[in-house]
Formats: structure tokens, C-alpha cells, sequence
């Protein structure tokens, strides 16, 4: 047999193993057979699918976004499905926070899944945007990028939260300070971030943001490398601890990540620094495990975009209760599992006006005006909330082992960006 | 003054840090020359089971750490070393380099995977993700202390200074002042001789792994609280550390360990003074980097000429000179194939995918223009793809069309490829891999945060083309148009392989001086590679992101540009249309793993990590070794052209020869140099092996030393078959070669050099008495000797402890006429001693003074063999001009030579 001829079988192997993929493909998939027929709806079932990162090389993982969204649809179906449809959930894929997994995940989901919506989608990356939006597909997740802006299918649980100039900015954080600090009337805040452009992004608006508010912004820099943790912090703390005329400021804002946090805010307490702390990332109970973490945390005010756990309320218990019947035991509640939850909500509740007739159409027309108000991510309406975050949050302050609500959780009315 | 001194002092952390990881490069390096990019991994693994075992199975925190970093950690390095880095050791750098860039991205998936496991098993484990303020060896949360004002230290930072210091004097004490110090360094100094001397290498390479991930898991033990337990940031830690490898210049751990310190401390100077580059957003992110990339610049001592890996050997193409048809027939109808395949049978997830490997193609065959025509390890590629992407973007959105912005952005990335090539073309090997590394991250960090160029986190449209009536949004016509392009790329690349200026780019590959002797312009010729290649990512990337209709800055990382080549030279970076191929399996493999095998994200992970052992066999990929393999099955099957030469019966060798070979045929790869020697050489004999230039005789000596495997034949000394023993066997059977070149450890002292053939010090001063030079300069480093004095140096040990049999190859090459005669008076004194000498000699006039025996050596020979007294002029005469053996003219012997020199030793 000559080489030619091997190779030729080969390739026609190959071909035949591509083929078979696909007639994989095509009996795993139902529901497009006839010409009418919506893409995963048939008359007793909704297909939602979700991207969610959960294996990642830098240690941070949101798969608990899956458990809350399969919590939010077990009780959905529990409680007889939406439009006389029970939600066949298929749980998420794992994008790994790699861009070409993302759009692999959103198109294996919609071209081979054949779902009628993705939610939740809650990744650091979100490559499928695009694709969605073209092929048509509700899109439900966490807001914290710039697809959730803007394109009509793709909408945020807590809204966008990606200010952008012209836009609006949120006012939660230097509000709900406001009510720690006593007013900031002649209060001085320092905000630090990572070198980095989104480090730089988030230095303008807060900035912004605090000096509207009343505050008076002493020092403003992304300084601390975005590489990996520093080692030492004395060349940050020093800065910012004799901004305010050579004196410390009253409140020092981080707007990092955890791993920073923890080293930003040991250092500073180190120094004797009693001023207030904050940050927007550190509201999970688990950090409380560890006594470096509890230790290094304590005292801080941490910002939540959704109702604080330890705020007792009767969307709370349900959630709790939720969560723990999706887990099957007593499970730590984290703000992963609150994206899922409530990325299913929002879905469901827009669905449920859409009402019987589930098509795409009429999915955009019942979100086109949609509004609810006193949920767990307080008022919410779109399509306002595809251009603005719904503007309500809490405070929560670590203390002694325990998160104690600081500052309630309260809708404000947000500020426009310039 | 106290900001200076906290700096400094909180610098050391990190500092030590990278001492210990810098250390443990340089050791590994060393011992098999290979630049290992998995240590970081191996330090985050570490650190990994140290948490599970501590926080998890609720184990004491030292004994913990004890266990790992003197147990487990070094019986994973035995166990990488045993499986792969051996083997590694001997094919070329890419293959090397790649290799531990798959372990980089495996070992962290096995740890993950593995807890995974024993948590389905209900094992007390702890998910590893999520995970902040770890716990370390010492209290929990750190106590820390004031010092002054300002400064302070935490017991983290307490108990990693005194652990390093630690470390440090044990590691100088094992290096400097014991017997496995020394032949380590001796190893290090040159390998193949370590062997020759009877000392085995692989075992001392065993050794140095050990102890270099012994380095690695302390490094990851202690960093737990400080890294926490990402992977990332371990292998970034360890990027950073290579700066300090470089600064020992690969070879000297001290200086990598001072070099380790000094950059913790110099990093943290750079961050707490920076204030002047504060606009420049990303700058104090890029410091590390940017130290690193200078490191490279200032410190790489110029070895090779530009950047070349001359290890790398080509592939025999057993396709050359066959009809088109045949070479490119296959690759046709496969195209053909799959262009009617997307119209008619896959489905359009499948289309999707098709489409998206092919255009990762494009980018994938840019690899095979660097590395595979060029020889240079780029990891640059990813930065090339974002830039040409991004810049296409920018200008789409201001209403260009597609094929200009396309256009411009491959030029941009073109002139991007020719910037990054120009410092980077004076470094060689590895060291132009991490500067290319080092500016990748440098472009991610800095030139990628600028805002108008990256449009923040939203990037730019790039929506797909419509050419006339041909509309790219389908996603079958998309793959369809890639299909042509991949097509079109791959012609043009065979096309210019094959052409004067691909001849040009061949010759500086194999040989840089050569081709700069035959008036190619290297310099010319890299930095075109370079540029192409990088021209050739960036209008891959355009097209990739127009699949994805969208790029922004984060979409491919300087790591994706890493996994990327792993991914091709795992296929095979010498051919385009391989990359092709790595291109599609790249694509579609995930998805046909997941569909049918597993749905655990990591187990994909570890199979293509562990492609890096397929490579130690098959260094040129998987797609060169299937037709290659089947070409030598098919070949090895066929009988030979001229009659099979008749088997030597097998004899009992003869009880009086010290060293025999009989029947003795050896070659390389292909190309037989000994037709069947027989030779024998007795106790107090010295027997003259002479010959042409090209006639067998240093094949012959490799062959006797055990350095070359004979393909049929016998070696015996004293009677017992040694051809089945390695040099290292045969050193110790007695049978030693001193080398072409000079034998001795330049880089080691008089003394060591003595010492690891004289253990005893009564036996080292012996020789200082009889030779006076050396004993004056003891303690001077042999490679500052001079010719004579190194070859004296050499054989001084012998003549006290002689040993059976001592081939000799050339030892008066290269000396002056009086030290060419103490060289031969020490020859016949080991004669004297009972030695038996196998001496290949050109200079024939003094050899034939001291000879017993000669043998001629002709064409892989031996034509004539007599005692000296029967040598006949003219019978001289014909062996040196090489006429004597047949009428044949000389035509198969000559690839003997150029390959047959060991390559290892160094010359002076």
C-alpha cells in the first residue's frame, strides 16, 4: 500500500470520525424539527445551559454560580415551571476563563444543545458575546463586563456595572460609607488599584464617585503591580498613610483583589492605622475559616451589590433553603452562588411575563419594560439595567470571626459618569 | 534612610524566593542542560500537598514540610528526570524547551485532578480553589515584630530568611566539600566525560533533579502564604527568578542565589522609587520583566552565533526528490476533503470548530517560519496576534474595510516581529526564548494597557469579511476561505524553504559561520525570519479574531503564545502543513475528549503535558515520526543494495588481548562508517591506529569507549564482552578514553581535576611531586592552563593509577613539538606500567617511534595491521593519502567524521 493511499485512509477516517461526531451531535438534539419550532423550547420544557469558569491556573473558581442557579431552577420547577414549561437546567460548561473556551462553550451550547437561553454566564472573559447576541440567545450573568452594556439579549443580574463615560455610576459604595463614617463632610478617602488599564478605569471612577459624594479624595493611584502579589506593601502603605496633609486619611479604599487586600490591609493595620477600611471583593464567609484571612479582613467594610447574608429577610431564608436542598447538605453561602441564583431569577421572571408564547421575540418584548421591585438585588427594570447597574448594595463589616451589616442594603440613584 | 532599610530587608523575601527557585534552575540545567519551565510548577505543586496534607488531613505543619521537600519533592524530580529529562538531555533545545512547557501546564492539572479524586473518594481534602491566607510553616496568622519605625518583619518572612540561609551554606558545603559536589560540577563542566572517566552522568543528573525540586518544593512551601495556591503566579515567580539563573550564567549556583537576592531586593527599590513612570500604566506590573529582559541583554555571554540551536539535528526526509504527487498528494485530497466535508456532512458546531482550527492554523504555521526554518524559540507569537488584531480593530472602527485593516495590522505586527528580533538576535537557545517570553509579558503589561489601542475590557469589533458574493459570517465559508489561505501559506512557506533565500535561511540554521563565510548576512536573515513570522501570526490572528468577531487585549496572553508552540512542536514545527494539523487537533480534540472520554477539564490538560515524553523519542513531533518511523520499518525490512555482509562468527575472544574488537560496524543514523574492524591490543603494548581524514578512526574510538553502540560486532577486554556496556561500564572495566581535545574539567581546579581520578591525597601529591608545574598552581582553574599543561594534566592522574587499556585520540593535537614528546614519554611509561595503548595519531614520523603495532584504517577498514618494524614507506604513504584499500574512490565515509567528533568536548 503506498503512502498516498494510507494517507488518503486516514483523512477519510478522520472524516468519518468528524461525521460521526455529528450524527452524535444531531440525535443528542430535538426540538428543531419542525419549521415553527423556538430553539430548546418544546411544549413542557425550556433548555437554559450555563458558562460558567470553574478550573482556572490562578486558583480563583465561580463554580458555585452553577449550585445557585440549579437552586433558583429546582424551585422554579417545583413551583410548576414558568408558562406551564418546566426548566430543563443543563448545568454549566467550564470555560476556564480562556477566551476561545468561552466561545466554544457558547456555541457548543447553542449549535449543539440547541438551548433557548444561557444563564448563568459568569466568567472573567466573555468571548461568546457576540455569537449570542447574533444567533438570538437571552444571556443572564454577572454584569462586571463590558458585553453586559448594551448588546439587547445579554443582560446582568445586577445590571451593567461597567460605568462608561456618558453613562451613569453607581453611588452604593461611597453612600453606604457614608453612613459608616458619619456623613464625608471634611473625611478624606485613599483609593489604590492595580497597574493595569482596568486598575486605571476603576482609579477615574471612583474617584469620581467619592468626590461626588462629598468626600475628599487624598490619593488616587493604580500603583500596586497587577503581576502578582507584592511581597512588601511599606511603599504603598507609606504613601497613602500621609496623603491627607502628611496625616493618614479617614478611609482607605482597595479596589483589588483578595490576595491583595489581605496584604494591603495586614500592612496598614500594622502601622497603627485606625481609620476606616473597604473593599468591593471580600464578602465571603469562607475567608473567615482561616485566621490570617479573618485577622487580616477584620474590621474592613466590604461592599455587596446584593442583599448581605446575614440580612434577614424572607427572599434570604428561601434562598438559604434553596441552596441547601440543590447541595443536599449545609453548604457555605458564597456570592458565586448569589450570581447563579439570581441570573436563573431574572431569566425566569422575564420569561414568566413573556408568558405561554416562549419565543426569542417575544422574550425581548416582555424584557422591554420589564420591571420588579425588593429583590434580593433590590429594584430592578430593563432595559435600564443594560446600561446601568441597578444601583443597590450593602456594607458588611467583618468582626470578631462574624459579618455584621454596616450598612443596610439601599437602592441610590447613581450619578452621571463624565 | 528606614524606607531604604524596609525595602531592602522585605526585598529579601522575595529575594530568597528566587534564590531558592534560581538555584534549583541552575542545578537542573546543569545536569541535563535543559531549562526546565515546569519548576514553577513543581514549586506550586508542592505547595499544593502541603496545604491538602496540613489544612486538609490536618498534618503538623513541619514534619509536613520535611517530608516534601526532602521525600516527596526529589522523588518527583527522580521520577521527571527517569522518564523524560534523560532522554530530553539528547535531542535539541526546542524539543527541550517545549517538553517542560507541557509539564508547566500538566503537573498543576495532576495535583488538581488528584484532589479532585480523593475528593469523590471522601477524603478530608480542601477545594484548592478560592483559597487565601494560607497557612505556612510558621503561626498562622504571622506574628510580626517592629523593628523601627516603619520597618517591620513577620515570622513568614522570619522563618524564610533563616531557612534560605540555611539552604544556602548546606548547598555550598554539598557543592564545594564532598565528593558527590564534585563530580556534580565536574558533570556540569562536561558531561560526556563525567562518563569517560567512569562516573555515571545519568545517575548524577538523577541527583542534581532531586535536589533542584527538593529547592522547588522549599520554594513552594514557603511561598504558600505569600503566593497562595495559583499556578499562575508560580510560574510567573519563576520567569522572574531565571533572571538570577541567567545571572549565574546557568552554570554557578552561588551567583544565581546572590543573583536571587539582589533581584528581590532591586525589584522592591524599583517599585517604592518608581513614582517617575506613574503615567505609564503598567510599568511598575513590568519592572520584573523588564529586569529580566535586561538581565538577558547585559549578561548572555555571546556563544553560538545569533541565536542558533545547533543541537538540532534534521529529520532524514525520505520524501526528497519524489514527485509532487507524492508529496503533496495526500495534503490535497485532505484539503479537498474537508472543504466538501463542511458542505455536506458536519454540523454547524462542527463547521465552527473546523473553521476556528484553521484559523489558529494560520497562526500555528508562523511557529514553523521561527522555530522550524530559523531554529529560534519564540514565545513572542501571542503578542504578534494581539497586536496585528487589536490594530485591525482600531481601524475597522473607524470605517476602514477589512483587507486593509487587515493589511496595516500585519504590518504591525510585521514591525513588531523585527523590534522584538533586533535586541533579541545577539542571544542564542534558551536565553532568546525568555527574552522573547520576557517581552511578552512586557507587552501585555504595558503596550497592551494603553487604552487607545485596547478600548478597555470591550476590545474591538472585528466582524467577518464579505468578499463579493462569498459571505464569511457563514461559518462555512469562513472555514472554506481559511482552508485557502492555510493553503495558500503553506505552498508559499515550501515555496521559499525550497528557494535560494530558504537555502540561505537553512545554511544559518545548521551552520552560522559557514553561511556567513559564503556571504549570507545571519544578521539579514534572522531578523526576515523574525518579521515574516511575525507578519504571518498577525494576519492569523486578524482572521482568528474575525471568527470570533471580536478581540480585546486579554484574549491571548503571553502564556497562550507558550502552550501555542508546545502545541506545535508536539505536531512537528519543521514542516507547515504539520502545523496545520496541530492547528485542527488543537480545535477539535477538547471537544471529541469531552464528548467521549471525560468531562474533567484537567485530564486533557495532563495527556497534553505528557506529550512532552512522546518528544524525548520523537523530537521532531508526532506528525514527522509516523511516516519517518514507517520509512526506517520499510527500509530496515528491505534488504541492502549490495550483498548482506556475513555475520562474524561469534568466537571466543582472545585471553591475551587487553582490548578487542571484532567484527566491530558502526555508523550514524544512516550513514555506516566501520565495515567490520578487527583489532586487538595486548598489556604493554601501544598500537598505532592510522589513517585518512574521514577513514573511521575517532568512530572507532567511540565505539571502543563505549560512547557509540556498535550496530553488529564485539567489544571485549580481558576476555568479557563489554559491547553491551555504556562508557560509563567500560571506565570501569578499565577501559578509559582521553578524548579528542583536551580531557580534563575546565572549570574545576587543578586539585578537583586530580581528585576525581586520585581519592587518595597521597596519591594527588605523588603526582605534584613528579610534575611541579601543576603543584604550584593547585588551586588554579585547569581551563587557564595551557594546551600542554592541560594535556599533562590529563594523563598525570593515569600514569598513577594506570589503568588496562587507554585509547588515545590524537593527544598531541594542537601542541608544541617539545610537549608533543613529553606527551609520547608519558605514553610509553603507562606502556611501561602494563597499560595497553590504542593511539590514533597523525603525526605518523613520532607516533611510528613508539608504536608496537600499527593498523591502517581505511574507509571503516582496517586495511593492513603488523608490527612497527614491517612498515613499509610507501604502504604509509597510501594509508595517509587514503588510496591504498580498493580501487573505490572515497564517497560514503565522509559524513563519519564531521558527526563522529563528540561534540561535548570543549576545545580550547
Amino acid at each position: 500500500m503506498s503512502r498516498s493511499i494510507r494517507a488518503i485512509t486516514a483523512v477519510v477516517a478522520g472524516l468519518l470520525l468528524v461525521t460521526s461526531c455529528n450524527s452524535a451531535a444531531n440525535s443528542g438534539s430535538s426540538g428543531k424539527a419542525g419549521s415553527g419550532a423556538v430553539r430548546g423550547v418544546t411544549d413542557d420544557s425550556v433548555r437554559v445551559g450555563g458558562i460558567v469558569s470553574m478550573t482556572t491556573s490562578t486558583g480563583y473558581s465561580k463554580k458555585d454560580t452553577d449550585l445557585g442557579a440549579k437552586a433558583r431552577f429546582n424551585r422554579a420547577n417545583a413551583e410548576g415551571g414558568v408558562g406551564g414549561r418546566t426548566i430543563d437546567y443543563l448545568g454549566a460548561e467550564d470555560d476556564g476563563q480562556d477566551p476561545a473556551k468561552n466561545l466554544a462553550a457558547a456555541r457548543k451550547l447553542v449549535q449543539q444543545d440547541e438551548v433557548f437561553a444561557i444563564a448563568p454566564m459568569s466568567s472573567t472573559t466573555f468571548s461568546g458575546a457576540d455569537f449570542l447576541q447574533q444567533q438570538k440567545v437571552p444571556t443572564f450573568g454577572w454584569g462586571t463586563l463590558p458585553s453586559f452594556c448594551g448588546p439587547s439579549y445579554i443582560y446582568g443580574f445586577g445590571g451593567c456595572m461597567v460605568p462608561t463615560p456618558g453613562g451613569t455610576i453607581s453611588q452604593t459604595w461611597p453612600e453606604g460609607l457614608k453612613k459608616v463614617m458619619g456623613g464625608s463632610d471634611g473625611k478624606s478617602v485613599a483609593i489604590l488599584a492595580n497597574d493595569s488599564d482596568a486598575g486605571t478605569f476603576a482609579i477615574r471612577t471612583y474617584k469620581q464617585s467619592f468626590l461626588s459624594a462629598g468626600y475628599e479624595v487624598t490619593y488616587a493611584k493604580a500603583a500596586v503591580p497587577a503581576g502578582s502579589v507584592p511581597s512588601d506593601w511599606s511603599a504603598y502603605t507609606k504613601e497613602i498613610l500621609r496623603s491627607d496633609g502628611g496625616k493618614a486619611p479617614d478611609a482607605v479604599v482597595s479596589v483589588m483583589q483578595t490576595p491583595y487586600n489581605i496584604g494591603l490591609f495586614t500592612a496598614v493595620k500594622r502601622t497603627g492605622y485606625r481609620g476606616v477600611l473597604s473593599d468591593p471583593t471580600d464578602y465571603d464567609p469562607a475567608l473567615l475559616a482561616k485566621d490570617a484571612t479573618a485577622q487580616a479582613l477584620d474590621g474592613v467594610h466590604v461592599l455587596t451589590q446584593f442583599q448581605p447574608f446575614e440580612q434577614d429577610s424572607a427572599d434570604m431564608r428561601r434562598f438559604r433553603a434553596d441552596i441547601r436542598k440543590a447541595a443536599g447538605k449545609d453548604v457555605q453561602l458564597n456570592m458565586h452562588m448569589m450570581t447563579g441564583y439570581m441570573s436563573a431569577d431574572l431569566f425566569l421572571a422575564i420569561a414568566r411575563k413573556a408568558g405561554r408564547n416562549l419565543t426569542a421575540g417575544s422574550f425581548q418584548k416582555a424584557a422591554k419594560g420589564f420591571s420588579d421591585t425588593g429583590t434580593l438585588v433590590g429594584d430592578r427594570a430593563e432595559p435600564k439595567g443594560q446600561k446601568e447597574s441597578f444601583g443597590c448594595g450593602a456594607l458588611v463589616q467583618l468582626k470578631d470571626g462574624t459579618y455584621v451589616v454596616s450598612a443596610p442594603f439601599t437602592c441610590y440613584s447613581p450619578i452621571p459618569f463624565t | 534612610m528606614s524606607d531604604l532599610l524596609g525595602f531592602v530587608l522585605s526585598g529579601l523575601v522575595s529575594g530568597a524566593l528566587y534564590a531558592l527557585l534560581a538555584s534549583g534552575l541552575v542545578l537542573s540545567y546543569s545536569a541535563s542542560g535543559l531549562f526546565n519551565f515546569a519548576h514553577g510548577a513543581t514549586a506550586y505543586l508542592c505547595a499544593l500537598t502541603f496545604y491538602e496534607l496540613h489544612s486538609g488531613f490536618g498534618w503538623p505543619a513541619v514534619p509536613t514540610a520535611l517530608l516534601l521537600v526532602c521525600v516527596v519533592a526529589p522523588g518527583l524530580g527522580w521520577c521527571l528526570d527517569r522518564l523524560m529529562f534523560r532522554k530530553l538531555a539528547r535531542v535539541g533545545e526546542t524539543a527541550q524547551i517545549v517538553a517542560t512547557i507541557g509539564l508547566l501546564v500538566a503537573l498543576p492539572a495532576l495535583g488538581l485532578w488528584t484532589v479532585e479524586l480523593l475528593e469523590d473518594a471522601g477524603a478530608p481534602v480542601t477545594p484548592a480553589e478560592n483559597q487565601f491566607g494560607l497557612p505556612g510553616v510558621g503561626p498562622s496568622p504571622a506574628a510580626s515584630w517592629h523593628l523601627t519605625d516603619g520597618v517591620g518583619i513577620d515570622s513568614d518572612q522570619l522563618i524564610t530568611w533563616v531557612v534560605t540561609a540555611v539552604v544556602a551554606v548546606g548547598l555550598w558545603v554539598l557543592m564545594r566539600h564532598t565528593p558527590l559536589g564534585l563530580r556534580l560540577r565536574a558533570a556540569v563542566d562536561n558531561r560526556s566525560l563525567v562518563e569517560l572517566r567512569g562516573m555515571s552522568a545519568d545517575r548524577l543528573s538523577s541527583v542534581a533533579w532531586m535536589v533542584s525540586s527538593g529547592l522547588a518544593g522549599l520554594a513552594g512551601v514557603l511561598a504558600t502564604p505569600l503566593l497562595g495556591l495559583s499556578a499562575h503566579d508560580f510560574t510567573l515567580f519563576l520567569f522572574v527568578s531565571a533572571t538570577a539563573a541567567v545571572l549565574g550564567r546557568f552554570a554557578s549556583v552561588p551567583l544565581a542565589f546572590a543573583g536571587g537576592l539582589g533581584l528581590g531586593v532591586l525589584q522592591n527599590l524599583v517599585a517604592g522609587y518608581a513614582s517617575f513612570a506613574e503615567r505609564i500604566t503598567g510599568f511598575r506590573t513590568a519592572v520584573p520583566f523588564l529586569i529580566l529582559f535586561a538581565g538577558l541583554l547585559v549578561l548572555t555571554r555571546r556563544q553560538r552565533t545569533a541565536g542558533t540551536a545547533t543541537a538540532d539535528a534534521p529529520p532524514v526526509d525520505h520524501l526528497a526528490g519524489r514527485s509532487w504527487a507524492r508529496r503533496w498528494g495526500p495534503w490535497t485530497v485532505a484539503a479537498v476533503l474537508l472543504a466538501v466535508a463542511l458542505y455536506t456532512v458536519t454540523t454547524p458546531f462542527w463547521s465552527g470548530i473546523i473553521a476556528q482550527g484553521l484559523a489558529i492554523s494560520l497562526v500555528f504555521v508562523s511557529f514553523t517560519v521561527v522555530t522550524g526554518l530559523g531554529a529560534m524559540v519564540s514565545l513572542a507569537q501571542a503578542t504578534f496576534v494581539t497586536a496585528a488584531a487589536l490594530v485591525a480593530g482600531l481601524l475597522m472602527s473607524h470605517g476602514w474595510p477589512f483587507a486593509a485593516a487587515a493589511a496595516v495590522g500585519t504590518c504591525a505586527a510585521a514591525v513588531l516581529g523585527a523590534l522584538v528580533a533586533l535586541p533579541a538576535l545577539r542571544l542564542g537557545g534558551r536565553s532568546l526564548a525568555l527574552a522573547t517570553l520576557a517581552l511578552a509579558f512586557l507587552a501585555d503589561q504595558v503596550l497592551f494597557q494603553m487604552g487607545w489601542l485596547r478600548n478597555g475590557d470591550t476590545g474591538w469589533a472585528i466582524p467577518r469579511p464579505v468578499l463579493g458574493p462569498l459571505d464569511l459570517s457563514d461559518d462555512r465559508a469562513m472555514g472554506l476561505a481559511m482552508i485557502v489561505l492555510v493553503a495558500v501559506a503553506v505552498a508559499s512557506l515550501s515555496a521559499l524553504r525550497d528557494s535560494p533565500s530558504g537555502r540561505a535561511m537553512l545554511a544559518v540554521r545548521s551552520a552560522p559561520a559557514a553561511a556567513m563565510a559564503s556571504g549570507v548576512s545571519v544578521v539579514r536573515t534572522k531578523l526576515t525570519l523574525f518579521t515574516l513570522s511575525a507578519g504571518l501570526a498577525g494576519f492569523g490572528g486578524v482572521m482568528y479574531a474575525s471568527y470570533s468577531t471580536r478581540i480585546t487585549a486579554t484574549d491571548f496572553t503571553a502564556m497562550t503564545g507558550l502552550v501555542w508552540l508546545a502545541v506545535v512542536v508536539a505536531a512537528g514545527v519543521r514542516r507547515p502543513q504539520y502545523a496545520v494539523v496541530a492547528g485542527l487537533v488543537f480545535a477539535v480534540m477538547p471537544h471529541v475528549m469531552a464528548d467521549y472520554v471525560t468531562e474533567s477539564a484537567h485530564l486533557p490538560v495532563i495527556l497534553f503535558g505528557l506529550a512532552g515524553l512522546a518528544l524525548g523519542h520523537d523530537p521532531d513531533g508526532y506528525c514527522a515520526a509516523l511516516p519517518t518511523r514507517l520509512h526506517r520499518r520499510r527500509t530496515a525490512a528491505e534488504p541492502h543494495g549490495t550483498a548482506p555482509e556475513p555475520p562474524v562468527p561469534r568466537q571466543a575472544p582472545s585471553e591475551d588481548a587487553a582490548l578487542q574488537l571484532r567484527g566491530v560496524r558502526a555508523g550514524y543514523d544512516g550513514a555506516p562508517v566501520l565495515h567490520g574492524v578487527d583489532l586487538a591490543v595486548r598489556p604493554g603494548e601501544i598500537l598505532a591506529l592510522l589513517g585518512p581524514n574521514g577513514a573511521g578512526k575517532s568512530t572507532l574510538c567511540r565505539v571502543a569507549a563505549g560512547l557509540l553502540p556498535p550496530l553488529s560486532g564485539q567489544v571485549y577486554a580481558a576476555g568479557r564482552d563489554l559491547t553491551r556496556e555504556r562508557a560509563v561500564g567500560r571506565a570501569r572495566a578499565g577501559v578509559l578514553l582521553a578524548p579528542e581535545g583536551r580531557g580534563i574539567f575546565p572549570a574545576l581546579t587543578i586539585e578537583e581535576n586530580l581528585a576525581l581520578h586520585l581519592r587518595a591525597r597521597g596519591d594527588r601529591d605523588a603526582v605534584y611531586d613528579r610534575f611541579a608545574a601543576l603543584a604550584a598552581r593547585r588551586g588554579v582553574a585547569a581551563g587557564s592552563l595551557s594546551g600542554g599543561e592541560q594535556q599533562l594534566l590529563a594523563l598525570a592522574p593515569l600514569l598513577q593509577r594506570p589503568p588496562a587499556v587507554l585509547i588515545a585520540d590524537e593527544p598531541s593535537l594542537g601542541l608544541a613539538p617539545r610537549v608533543v614528546d613529553e606527551v609520547f614519554h608519558l605514553l610509553v611509561e603507562l606502556r611501561s606500567a602494563g597499560t595497553a595503548l590504542l593511539l590514533v595519531e597523525e603525526k605518523a614520523a613520532e607516533v611510528l617511534e613508539v608504536a608496537d603495532t600499527v593498523a591502517y584504517l581505511s574507509q571503516g577498514r582496517v586495511t593492513w595491521c603488523g608490527p612497527r618494524a614491517e612498515v613499509e614507506a610507501d604502504r604509509l604513504t597510501e594509508a595517509y593519502l587514503g588510496i591504498g584499500a580498493s580501487g573505490a574512490g572515497r564517497h560514503d565515509d565522509a559524513p563519519g567524521d564531521p558527526g563522529g567528533r563528540p561534540q561535548e568536548v570543549r576545545r580550547p
